[in-house]
């Protein structure tokens, strides 16, 4: 049964992307068929880490929302950019960076039915074993779409009173839409704090596993979105994290 | 149930779409959207301009969650489907014995627009065949015919939560052909069982089978009925709740014309249907299914129509007198909870 794996922040800039990117890719390297797909239209930028250039992508995901193109013709193999090889494979639907673009969907919004039936669609004829959804920070239409289809929803949170707020009323539309599970995930923690402590404390605070503590990581900050961060440093304990998570996802 | 709020709406609304409910209804929608049975209606010729394609799917369940699948907002006339509503307002305007005594309850083996009356009381069959719905609508309350049908129209919108419109060319085309109607309202004149302001009254008849409605719209009729006659979205009361079993129950035994001990039978879901191509079906307590589709089979019924009733009646158990353990489970459909995953 094909799983589906929303990645969610409250607040801008906690690392969603990156964390679908790494790991999208780490399942993908376990052998599995795995899509992601760009939710966040207002301001997307997943293909980046993908190394997916605008100019490689003539059809995105507005075009399907606008009746132009079927889902699976918006999906891009990027299997080989990531060194995904074998049995596993890799697809990214990127969302259109053009201005222009951007403008359109917001402008004149889209069919949410139309989106769930696209995630439905690409699964199907593009045989994924998982569905990653990037989405855009904050509450919108396709935010409590991506929660309510989840079967595994991932809250990001940095160690900031902003973030621990957002987080609790994310939760509160997250109950109210019945999602199957959830898992919290704490990032850009100081390398002072006690991780086991912060952990403790906010599994305490919102009665759900937290899956994984990553440190605010120098080198993440270097790589700068160009690569995916698991695959250059497969060795660096944010790897190791990343494929702790990974395996709980796997778990469900 | 207090009104909602705008958190639990909107999430309602948003898994209304990721359901494994509507998945099965779009696949219901798919696989009877290729069954071309029947024809439309062609009696007037506003009638024979609806696309035989047309094709709609509506669930309203009691707490309000709405699917759709296909055209549930094409609008359409409500014809039939408007007299067991008029029956709950007559109902409400002079109570049970009085309406009764007007109109009798009896399903009958006749067409719908036969010329019979009982014999012994002359009384017309039931509230559904034209006689009775003539009748009934005689018994709506009103200064004048334009308050008359203002509070038909404020009925409908308490069922549905919104305004509805008459398609005036279908009121006009019904008007002028309607000698049979005409007729039989004279009929029971001579009897003394309609006042004689019969113009009056076979306009007011004429109007509220020229009601626009789209397949949504019949969903949450019969979900209000299934609700006890609260509209489960906006929380209005639309019929006083005494009188919710007696339209039911002419629904299930008169509401499919002369059709309907098959479907008590196969469906057993008290239902009404209308020559616009309508059906509107209740599940007590449950739910209220809308269809439309305008081809219609020899009796008068959608036949895509009957097909999805029947299926849903099956596969979910809703059959009135079904003791038998479903295949699937509602609840666990409607929320993809205990196991109900269809990705
Ligand atoms: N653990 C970390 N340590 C240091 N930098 C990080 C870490 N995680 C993410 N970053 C950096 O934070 C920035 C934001 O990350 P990312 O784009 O993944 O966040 P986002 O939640 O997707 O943002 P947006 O809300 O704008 O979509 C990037 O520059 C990324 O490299
Ligand atoms: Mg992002």
């Amino acid at each position: 049964m094909p799983k589906v794996v929303s990645i969610h922040s409250y607040r801008g800039g906690t690392g969603k992307s990156n964390f679908t990117a790494n790991l999208a890719t780490t399942i993908a390297l376990q052998g599995k068929r795995v899509g992601v797909v760009d939710t966040d239209v207002p301001s997307p930028g997943i293909h980046n880490l993908f190394c997916l250039e605008p100019e490689q992508t003539h059809k995105t995901l507005n075009n399907y929302l606008w009746g132009e193109s079927s889902i699976a013709e918006t999906a891009y193999d990027v299997s080989a950019n990531v060194g995904v090889e074998g049995t596993g494979k890799l697809f990214l639907v990127p969302s259109s960076v053009k201005a222009d673009d951007i403008a359109r969907i917001l402008k004149d919004s889209y069919d949410v039915k139309l989106m769930h039936d696209g995630f439905r669609n690409l699964v199907k004829t593009l045989q994924l074993d998982y569905l990653f959804i990037d989405t855009h920070p904050g509450l919108s239409k396709e935010t409590f779409l991506s929660i309510a289809i989840s079967h595994v929803l991932i809250l990001i949170l940095r160690p900031d009173k902003q973030d621990y707020q957002g987080t609790a009323v994310t939760m509160d539309v997250a109950r109210q839409l019945n999602v199957r599970k959830m898992l919290l995930a704490i990032n850009k923690v100081h390398s002072k704090l006690n991780l086991d402590a912060l952990k403790q404390k906010v599994e305490e605070a919102y009665g759900e596993t937290v899956a994984g503590v990553f440190p605010l990581s120098e080198d993440m900050v270097q790589l700068a979105s160009e690569g995916v961060f698991c695959v250059k440093y497969p060795d660096h304990s944010l790897s190791q994290e990343f494929r702790k998570v990974a395996q709980q996802i796997v778990e469900v | 149930m207090s009104n909602i709020g705008d958190l639990q709406s909107f999430a309602n609304s948003i898994t209304a779409v990721t359901s494994p409910l509507r998945g099965y209804l779009n696949e219901l929608h798919q696989k009877y959207s290729s069954l071309n049975d029947g024809t439309v209606a062609d009696y007037i010729p506003e009638l024979a301009l609806a696309k035989p394609e047309w094709f709609g799917v509506c669930v309203v369940t009691t707490d309000g969650q709405i699917f759709e699948a296909g055209d549930c907002d094409q609008l359409f006339t409500i014809q039939s489907i408007s007299k067991a509503f008029v029956f709950g307002l007559a109902l409400e305007d002079h109570g049970r014995e009085y309406v009764n005594s007007k109109v009798s309850v009896e399903p009958t083996g006749e067409a719908f627009n036969s010329i019979v009356l009982d014999e012994a009381t002359n009384r017309p069959y039931n509230p559904m065949v034209n006689a009775g719905a003539i009748a009934t609508a005689d018994l709506i309350k009103g200064e004048n015919g334009t308050e008359r049908l203002k509070r038909l129209l404020e009925m409908f919108k308490r069922y549905t939560g919104r305004d509805h419109d008459i398609n005036v060319p279908v009121f006009l085309s019904e008007k002028a052909t309607g000698y049979r109607n005409r007729a039989m309202a004279y009929l029971m004149l001579n009897f003394g069982m309609v006042s004689d302001k019969i113009d009056e009254t076979l306009d007011l008849y004429f109007q509220q089978c020229s009601i626009l409605v789209n397949a949504k719209d019949l969903a949450m009729l019969s979900a209000t009925l299934a609700n006890g006659g609260i509209n489960p979205v906006t929380q209005e009361r639309a019929i006083a709740e005494q009188y919710v079993q007696d339209v039911i129950s002419v629904m299930l035994t008169c509401g499919m014309y002369d059709a309907s001990g098959e479907w008590t039978y196969r469906v057993g879901l008290p239902a009404k249907s209308g020559v616009g191509g309508g059906i509107t079906a209740v599940a007590p307590g449950k739910l209220g299914i809308g269809t439309f589709s305008p081809l219609l089979d020899a009796k008068g019924n959608s036949a895509r129509g009957i097909k999805v009733c029947e299926d849903l009646s099956r596969d979910f158990g809703l059959h009135l007198f079904n003791v038998a353990k479903p295949e699937r489970v509602l609840a666990d459909w409607i929320s993809g909870g205990n196991g109900v995953d269809d990705w």
